[in-house]
């Protein structure tokens, strides 16, 4: 079933995670060659194959990101006989990955010591919104509460505001250092042959992202929100141009910088104003400046300033909405955008493989959103050995449903 | 150290930003001996803010925390003679020169292949270094953008209170980060086939960032155009509370009838027509409006706590200090004594995950420029 040339050919994983960020991790180590089965039941389907009101979607999905790439079985693990099948699962994977709240794989029977006794060099990914242990490991939660907690959420806003919750990013950066981590522990299970449990909290992920602003802390300073603004670049942020809702973000490094933007953008004057000479000075004019900005900008096509500021060496960029992203070249060339379409799915751009590499380079998507159990004949027959029998007696028992 | 996951991994940086740097530091807290090269005058992260009251940079002591620094002047023929030593012992390069730049300083991936051919060499660029903008520059600000999250962001209260304001970017370096953890993730990944050769990887914190944002993309394969008015919860959200901000969501039935439970059944949550959770989702507008008013006559502290009891998905909006002295961080070892680069004492995150059976680092080290004496062998 794998591709032949990609870094993580041979790599099996036994793929129990559930929402967002642990199938995102994942969906990762699939894209880059592993081969990934996942474990699901009509009972508890995965939330894509749901309606997700809340979202404003209404029915399934046709298409998920975070499943491509995966096997598809049924096990209902309310079953013991399920819970022995997917031990025989986790024993040929080289990676079993979980995401449910804390405590639930152990009352399934498949907590970590119960899987190493199966399986001695067992390497287990438990993430969960507040970690395995801990006072808060119980608390159930979802990306914006992660920013919340892990203190993302409060040093987001603009000054005068409130604090900004964190939505699907904050799943999937979980999900990125959780691939990580399952690297890590393959390395050293490689090496010394160890077993490992790996004990990923979301909410950590996002303290993880202010590490800065908590060193801080530990000396008694306390950081505050400071919305588009930088402390040592001015101008930094992000103005409107003549086309509506077309935002420049614009991020002015040292002296030189300014120079070169106040000549491209035809203010020659300016560059030579000692008001904003000096970075001091500029920061000290910051308010100023954002007007200045805005006041050049106001009558420029966003893109074509873009591009004109770029060639000048200067760090510009249209704050780009997702049609944008489908549109561009640059993207498409790296096949970081990729066409994808299958039966029942008309062609459309998911996000490919999100590193090339020179050598092992046929990593990407080659599968789409499996159906629920369409593996079931490679996963349960041919690894495992069942017969077709024997498979439709479990059906039968609904241990496979 | 031979108990830590990437032990006997070495590792050179050759970093000006912050997702090289971040990919280093992630590859050090795992066990990796990782060789931070520094021109003769220090790197540029170790001015960059936010500073400490003493004028060191709080970043760079977060991100080269267990590092070691190695003092190279890619320009001199001295310093590419250490580059040379170094590469020789290295399993992985991760280096984040721009590309006009690579030839004049001894970095150009195919020179670099041949002469290391099991090298796993990482570039780590704004836009990465293929495609027609490999040449682009872009700060944190620009990338988050170039990705598509920044146009999405403020959703939910602050995009209500300031509608008019241009987007706003998340705090500190998070286009940055996810590019950085992608690389150290991808560089793993290359060296797990190393047995058939090195190989160069390239990363793009632009590709990051998109990554991490697909959903977006792929409700646009839906059919929808996400924007930052309209991609909100239908209910839930930000809450001003007293005494503190709340994020409150409930995505399923049975935290629904919690958050009934925890505002005292009021009348109006108990219309029959509010147990279909589409039709919640059509009056979402409403239903806020009546939490909002109930928040604001409670405590952040009483709200978030008897919340979490009931089963409602609720927390605190928590500031780092609270972060840093959070009982629940606290009892998972989250922090550990940092000693900085001047000997002075701090606290810093070790890494936002645990690995159980072999403790990650219980204290760390920021390296003073040039600590490492060239030619040792740690």
């Amino acid at each position: 079933m794998t591709r032949a040339n990609t870094p993580l050919k041979g790599i099996r994983i036994a793929d129990f995670t559930i929402h967002a960020a642990g199938p995102f991790g994942t969906q990762l180590l699939a894209q880059f060659g592993a081969e990934c089965i996942k474990i699901e039941s009509k009972t508890r389907p995965d939330a894509f194959r749901k309606p997700h009101a809340v979202y404003g979607r209404m029915t399934a999905a046709t298409f998920d990101q975070v499943s491509v790439n995966k096997l598809s079985v049924r096990l209902n693990l309310k079953q013991p006989e399920a819970v022995a099948i997917a031990k025989r699962l986790v024993f040929i994977a080289d990676v079993t990955a979980e995401s449910f709240r804390a405590g639930v794989m152990q009352r399934l029977g498949l907590g970590f010591d119960a899987l190493r006794a199966v399986k001695p060099d067992v390497i287990l990914l438990s993430l969960s919104s507040s970690g395995q242990a801990g006072p808060d490991s119980h608390f159930a939660g979802y990306a914006p509460l992660f920013g919340a907690w892990g203190g993302l959420g409060w040093l987001t806003g603009y000054p005068d505001g409130p604090p900004v919750e964190m939505r699907h990013v904050m799943d999937h950066s979980a999900g990125i250092h959780a691939a990580f981590a399952v690297m890590a522990a393959l390395h050293q299970r490689r090496r010394v042959g160890q077993a490992q449990h790996i004990d990923l909290a979301a909410r950590e992920v996002a303290s993880a992202m202010i590490g800065d602003a908590l060193v801080q802390a530990s000396l008694g300073q306390t950081p505050d929100r400071c919305g588009n603004a930088h402390s040592s670049m001015a101008p930094h942020g992000i103005y409107a141009t003549a086309q509506p809702d077309r935002w420049l973000t614009l991020a002015i490094r040292n002296d030189a910088e300014w120079q070169r933007l106040a000549h491209e953008l035809g203010h020659p004057a300016a560059a030579l104003d000692p008001r904003y000479a000096t970075a001091a000075a500029r920061l000290d004019h910051r308010e100023e400046m954002d007007r200045l900005l805005t006041q050049w900008l106001s009558d420029l096509q966003a893109e074509h300033t873009a591009e004109r500021l770029q060639r000048a060496g200067l760090c510009a960029h249209v704050s780009w909405n997702m049609r944008d992203v489908a549109n561009d070249a640059h993207l498409r060339h790296r096949g970081t955008t990729t066409e994808v379409s299958a039966a029942g799915i008309d062609a459309r751009l998911a996000v490919g493989a999100p590193a090339k590499f020179s050598r092992t380079h046929e990593v990407g998507i080659d599968r789409l959103t499996p159906a629920l159990g369409q593996d079931e004949e490679y996963v349960f027959g041919e690894l495992l050995g069942m017969t077709q029998a024997q498979r439709a007696a479990l059906e039968q028992r609904e241990v496979i449903l | 150290m031979s108990a830590l996951p990437l032990s006997g991994c070495r590792v050179v940086e050759h970093s000006r930003n912050v997702a090289a740097s971040y990919a280093g530091r992630l590859l050090s807290t795992m066990g990796a001996t990782v060789v931070l090269l520094e021109p003769p005058q220090g790197s540029p992260l170790r001015t960059a803010p936010p500073l400490l009251d003493d004028g060191q940079s709080a970043l760079f002591a977060y991100l080269s925390a267990g590092k070691r620094s190695l003092v190279c002047d890619l320009a001199s023929p001295d310093g590419q003679r250490l580059l040379e030593d170094e590469l020789q012992r290295a399993d992985i390069l991760l280096d984040d020169t721009p590309i006009r730049d690579r030839p004049g300083l001894g970095l150009d991936p195919d020179l670099i292949s041949e002469r290391f051919a099991q090298l796993v060499h990482v570039s780590v660029l704004p836009f990465g270094s293929s495609g027609p903008k490999a040449g682009w520059d872009g700060e944190e600000l620009n990338l988050l953008h170039a990705g598509g999250e920044g146009f999405l962001l403020p959703n939910g209260l602050s995009h209500e209170l300031f509608p008019d304001r241009p987007p706003l970017k998340i705090y500190g370096h998070f286009a940055q980060y996810q590019g950085g953890a992608m690389a150290a993730f991808a560089a793993l990944s290359a060296w797990w086939a190393v047995a058939d050769g090195g190989q160069y990887v390239d990363v793009s914190v632009q590709d990051a960032v998109l990554s991490v944002g697909a959903f977006a993309l792929q409700r646009l394969g839906d059919g929808s155009l996400e924007h930052r008015s309209t991609r909100r919860f239908r209910y839930g959200g930000v809450f001003e509370a007293r005494g503190g901000f709340v994020e409150l969501l409930t995505l399923e039935d049975r935290q629904w009838n919690a958050l009934v439970e925890l505002l005292g059944r009021p009348a109006w949550a108990l219309d029959e027509a509010l147990r279909d959770p589409l039709e919640r989702s059509r009056r979402g507008d409403e239903i806020n409006g009546h939490v909002r008013e109930w928040m604001a006559r409670h405590d952040v502290h009483d709200i978030v706590q008897r919340a979490q009891q009931l089963g409602v998905p609720a927390a605190k909006y928590r500031t780092p200090t609270e972060v840093l002295e959070g009982a629940h961080e606290k009892s998972r070892g989250l922090f550990a004594p940092l000693t900085l680069a001047d000997g002075h004492p701090a606290q810093v995150l070790v890494a936002p995950f645990h690995f159980r059976c072999s403790p990650l680092p219980a204290a760390m080290q920021v390296p003073a420029l040039g600590e490492m004496v060239a030619g040792s062998s740690s």
